[in-house]
């Protein structure tokens, strides 16, 4: 059974004038990786935000596993997002950062949140730092504690904005090797990235987005090998 | 009468002094944060009201709003007693001001940090109480000594609704002596020594909170 997790329809968003999201659409099934690329201003942060809906859009629909959510903390507990700025919060330990949500939005008592939060720590290889503070941890790690804090609230799928991209080179790799064993377990994820050999190994289908519009999808060997986009091939010269 | 005849008599008023600042900040505290947040967070013709409080009880000078409210106020049938109008004019006119710093401490926070408590399913309000103000709070710590400062500072004229504060003391002193000098001199030094020790904790905490901004955005490399 193949159902669908995130389901795009006909999807347009305006900054005023500018039509920055051009007719979306895109199904994503349950377990599915989707890596989403593209040039610079194409519109792949603003389509990720539009799914957790931290941008509202003018037409279309977003389902998200089979129903448009109106309530929005509740749609936001199912669907987790990693920014690339981690945007932890520094006032609070990692601990903390970790169980804020539960014990405020899904009312669980403390040492229950405490649990789960230590067991999605220990999942991004970071349990030891729990008591440490943000800023006391590198960006890799922060990063790591970002997407531990995202998955405590039990998402049904997980949405990644340029999650390496701020990064120092050595690091990029612990973050995409959670992310990698996160879609192992089965995971639904939509991915923007750049890095292309993530996409490689992970995706099961490639995204690219150019000037507010889905160019081309297709699974990663045709994507690299057989683009059939001609912009697609002048974005892959670019990057590869 | 010696100097310090003079002083320990300036001292009589300190309990005024001391009340009035207490009250005020009641006043002020509050105030400063719920017309901060609201001038944040209404748009439109909402917001309007709110500006309209706290431009009223900041452009409005302190001396013109105590008076308005001791002596005008009983003409309508509302008689506030000297301590409250003290504490109320001061601490809502120096709570307009707080609102300000408020409102600039809520715009100066990076806006991922209001994202990120919204992307992890929390609602606005939790957001402002959890994530928002308590960040805010400690940005705040200097800028709030400041305007404790300037509120202390400001209970020198509750003399002229009748009360006994230091520096009405020392009105009353100088009738007594004629020695001005000496007694303001001492006046002076009262609301030094009361004063000093603020100032230095205000100074500290600007370098600890500078220090600790600095290392939130990032000092190290990869912290952003
Ligand atoms: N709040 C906004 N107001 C107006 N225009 C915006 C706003 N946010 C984004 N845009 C514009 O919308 C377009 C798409 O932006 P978006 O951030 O989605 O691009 P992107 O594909 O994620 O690019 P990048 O790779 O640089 O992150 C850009 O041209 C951008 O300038
Ligand atoms: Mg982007």
């Amino acid at each position: 059974m193949d159902q669908t997790a995130i389901s795009i329809n006909k999807l347009n968003k305006w900054y005023g004038d500018f039509h920055v999201l051009k007719d979306i659409d895109l199904q994503v099934a349950t377990g599915e990786q989707v890596v989403i690329c593209g040039p610079s201003g194409s519109g792949k942060s603003t389509l990720i935000r539009c799914v957790n809906r931290l941008e509202a859009y003018q037409d279309g629909h977003i389902e998200v596993m089979g129903q448009e959510e109106t309530n929005l903390p509740r749609l936001r507990r199912q669907v987790g997002m990693v920014f690339q700025q981690f945007n932890l919060f520094p006032h609070l330990t990692v601990l903390r950062n970790c169980t804020l949500a539960m014990t405020r939005a899904l009312r669980m008592d403390q040492a229950e949140a405490e649990e789960t939060a230590l067991r999605m720590l220990e999942r991004v290889r970071i349990r030891e730092q729990a008591l440490k503070f943000p800023t006391q941890l590198s960006g890799g790690q922060q990063q790591r504690v970002a997407i531990a804090r995202a998955l405590c609230m039990s998402p049904k799928a997980m949405l990644f904005d340029e999650p390496t991209s701020a990064l120092d080179p050595e690091m990029i790799k612990e973050v995409l090797d959670v992310m990698a064993d996160l879609a192992q377990d089965g995971m639904t994820m939509i991915c923007v990235t750049h890095e292309m050999g993530f996409a490689r190994q992970v995706a099961d289908r490639i995204v690219f987005m150019d000037a507010g519009q889905v160019v081309e999808v297709a699974p990663p060997d045709s994507f690299f090998a057989n683009p059939q986009n001609l912009r697609t091939r002048t974005f892959l010269e670019q990057i590869l | 009468m010696s100097f310090s005849e003079i002083f320990l008599g300036i001292l009589e008023g300190l309990d005024v002094t001391l009340t009035v600042t207490a009250f005020g900040l009641l006043f002020a505290i509050p105030f400063a944060l719920v017309a901060g947040v609201a001038q944040q967070f209404l748009t439109g013709w909402k917001r309007a009201p709110v500006t309209a409080i706290i431009e009223f009880w900041r452009s409005t000078p302190i001396l013109v709003l105590m008076f308005m409210f001791y002596y005008t106020l009983p003409v309508a049938g509302v008689y506030l007693n000297a301590t409250t109008v003290a504490a109320m004019t001061l601490g809502l006119h120096i709570g307009a001001y707080g609102s300000q710093s408020v409102r600039a401490a809520l715009q100066a926070l990076d806006r991922g940090q209001v994202e990120a408590g919204l992307a992890i399913g929390l609602t606005r309000w939790q957001v402002l109480l959890t994530i928002e103000l308590p960040q805010m709070a400690v940005a705040m710590l200097p800028t709030f000594v400041n305007q404790f400062i300037q509120l202390v500072k400001g209970t020198a004229l509750v003399a002229l609704i009748t009360m006994t504060d230091m520096t009405a003391r020392a009105k009353e002193l100088s009738q007594l002596t004629f020695d001005p000098p000496a007694i303001y001199g001492a006046l002076m030094l009262a609301y030094f020594l009361l004063l000093y020790p603020a100032t230095v904790l205000g100074r500290h905490l600007e370098r600890v909170v500078g220090r600790r901004s600095g290392r939130l955005n990032g000092g190290r490399a990869g912290d952003v």
